[in-house]
């Protein structure tokens, strides 16, 4: 029955990044040996060396940050019925916004010394903030079951769609202890959860990789850290690795 | 059932010392999942209890309540092949002990219980409980500063229990409240009839018990729902709704909250799969968004407000019974601070500034 229906084309592109996202899929075609009975995989440079720009859906990794990356972006989004972003880097910028706000010469001086006229760069987006994008699968890196269910909501016809509520939902589910209660700062009170809170499971605060839900309580969180000994400078600065790019857009 | 009988009346008791406790433990083990209080990093969780130094009866409370038993965050309802059309209801129910479980839990309980077998009595609910053997024990000090359990009327234990144990020191006083406790109880080792001696202890024990709980409101509960119906607009909620992150902690951590979700999963054909209930809650923004994208209660406020009806006085009115029962996990969970016993009393306080402040001039 469903061996009569054509297999979907999928493509996957990477830009600003570390190409972890892309591992986590090549790692979930081993876990999730019928996903490849579903698609058919035309591009993906991690792990095959045929190209081909006839495919439905584009899963794209990484962030623009150079102005020759909007070109190439442009043509993705063309060739792709479908584009999805893969990664925190492509949903809200990743790790590469930190330099938002910053001086971009500065920047590159500061990365790339004296032989900084040679690299081109600008400041680093999310790819939605160039072509429109249909379905996100957040996260650093991407969470290997919510990148199976995309492409199952998808390949049925329809866009995903994200918890939009902070990931101590997903945390108190485990039963995990609060870790305000011994000392630690978390961002999970205002990121958006699916991750199924992994990072506090293990004891290690929420850095926000999922990015922010859609009504996030900052002022709150404030007063969550103060009150537990940690200033609103230590927040600003944990909120910068990930979230710089949304709270720069939410700001303006 | 005839319980608490002394003098004249038949005694119902058992006595069970401590030092048995673990061989009972084996043996329940080999029959039913045993669930107790458990540490886990400074607090408590009710998990698999394999031997007696696994389980500490004395924790104050535990981070969810029991009804993570009756009602998984996650379950399946039913598997499908939507190209055959064909369903097939997955009812998994495995014998099942809980230990320890507080009065206040008791409670919750008793109104899961009536919650789901109304209306469309939920089978999946129902299976596991029907398996589900409660073996509850007596508060006998206050667990925690949030606990107002005296107050709503849940400090003692509800007939829903199969046993019920009372701490004497070396020994606990079991009380049989069903075929199932007396079941289990038919295997218990070392186990005695209550004597004379052992009910003036339990009445010893039970005499003190009752000053060491505080009464935490203000006022009296029963006057809650009518406290609430004329706070309904207070600027309170606005205040709250600043403070609130909406991250739903406490409707999960809470005994009674009991809504849920229900999403599909399917396999890679696109045509079999299953059908899941998760936990839901008020709190969160996709709960009441509606088609076309519209929310009916778009602010942390409303939420929160919505929450304490539900606990204070909803619930009440369809099922007779509180949705709040005291147990104070809501206000241990809420990094905001937002806690049942101040935001009653402030309620409470501000009823009576009403009468004498023209309303827009609080704070």
């Amino acid at each position: 029955m469903a061996s009569t229906i054509p297999k979907a084309r999928i493509a996957f592109f990477d830009f600003t990044c570390c190409e972890g996202c892309q591992l986590a899929v090549a790692d979930a075609l081993q876990t999730h040996l019928d996903l490849l009975e579903a698609v058919e995989i035309v591009n993906f440079r991690e792990v095959m060396s045929e190209k081909s720009d006839d495919y439905m859906i584009a899963f794209v990794e990484g962030s623009c940050t150079r102005m020759s990356d909007e070109a190439r972006l442009k043509v993705i989004r063309e060739n792709a019925q479908i584009l999805v972003a893969l990664g925190a880097c492509a949903h809200i910028g990743g790790v590469n916004a930190i330099r938002t706000g910053l001086d971009i010469a500065g920047v590159r001086r500061y990365v790339y010394g004296e032989k900084a006229m040679f690299f081109e760069t600008d400041s680093a987006r999310p790819i939605d903030a160039v072509v429109p994008v249909d379905a996100y699968i957040p996260g650093c890196p991407i969470d290997l079951d919510e990148f199976v269910r995309t492409v199952k909501a998808l390949l049925l016809g329809r866009i995903p769609i994200l918890h939009d509520y902070p990931v101590c939902v997903e945390c108190k589910m485990k039963e995990n202890v609060c870790l305000y209660t011994i000392d630690k700062t978390c961002l999970g009170p205002i990121t958006r959860a699916g991750c199924g809170a992994i990072c506090p499971t293990f004891g290690v605060g929420c850095e926000g990789c999922r990015g922010l839900i859609s009504n996030p309580n900052i002022r709150s969180l404030k007063e969550v850290f103060s009150e537990n000994g940690f200033d609103e400078k230590t927040l600003m600065e944990k909120m910068k690795i990930f979230l710089s790019y949304q709270t720069m857009e939410s700001e303006s | 059932m005839n319980r608490r009988g002394y003098g004249e009346f038949e005694m119902t008791f058992k006595i069970i010392p401590k030092s048995v406790l673990a061989e009972w433990f084996d043996a329940l083990n080999r029959d039913y999942r045993v669930l107790g209080p458990k540490p886990k990093a400074g607090q408590f969780i009710f998990d698999e209890i394999q031997t007696i130094e696994d389980v500490d009866l004395e924790y104050p409370t535990t981070i969810l309540p029991p009804k993570k038993v009756l009602l998984p965050t996650k379950e399946v309802l039913f598997s499908f092949d939507a190209n055959e059309s064909q369903f097939e209801p997955q009812i998994e129910a495995v014998p099942v002990i809980i230990l320890g479980i507080h009065t206040c839990d008791m409670h919750a309980i008793a109104l899961l219980d009536h919650v789901f077998s109304s209306g469309y009595p939920d089978q999946h609910y129902l299976a596991r409980r029907t398996k589900t053997t409660l073996i509850s024990i007596e508060c006998l000090k206050p667990c925690s500063e949030h606990a107002f359990c005296k107050d709503t009327g849940t400090l003692s234990v509800t007939e829903e229990f199969d046993l019920h144990l009372t701490d004497l020191g070396e020994d606990y006083a079991v009380d049989i409240g069903s075929e199932k406790g007396e079941l289990i109880m038919a295997n218990a080792p070392g186990v005695r009839e209550a004597e004379i001696d052992d009910y003036q202890r339990l009445e010893t024990v039970m005499s003190q018990k009752w000053a060491r709980f505080p009464y935490r409101l203000n006022f009296d509960v029963s006057e809650l729902p009518s406290l609430l119906s004329v706070s309904y607009d207070s600027i309170l909620w606005k205040i709250l709704g600043t403070k609130c992150m909406g991250c739903g902690s406490c409707t999960v951590v809470c005994p009674t909250c009991y809504c849920f979700d229900v999403v599909d999963e399917i396999d890679f054909s696109l045509e079999t799969g299953e059908r899941i209930r998760v936990w839901d809650s008020c709190q969160l923004n996709m709960f009441a968004t509606v088609a076309d994208g519209h929310n009916f209660r778009e602010s942390h406020g409303a939420r929160v407000r919505h929450r304490f009806f539900r606990k204070g006085k909803y619930l009440a009115s369809a099922y007779g019974q509180r949705g709040c029962v005291g147990c104070g996990r809501c206000a241990q969970a809420c990094l905001a601070h937002i806690t049942p016993i101040e935001t009653f009393n402030e309620l409470y306080r501000r009823q009576f500034l009403t009468v004498y402040e023209p309303r827009g001039t609080m704070p």
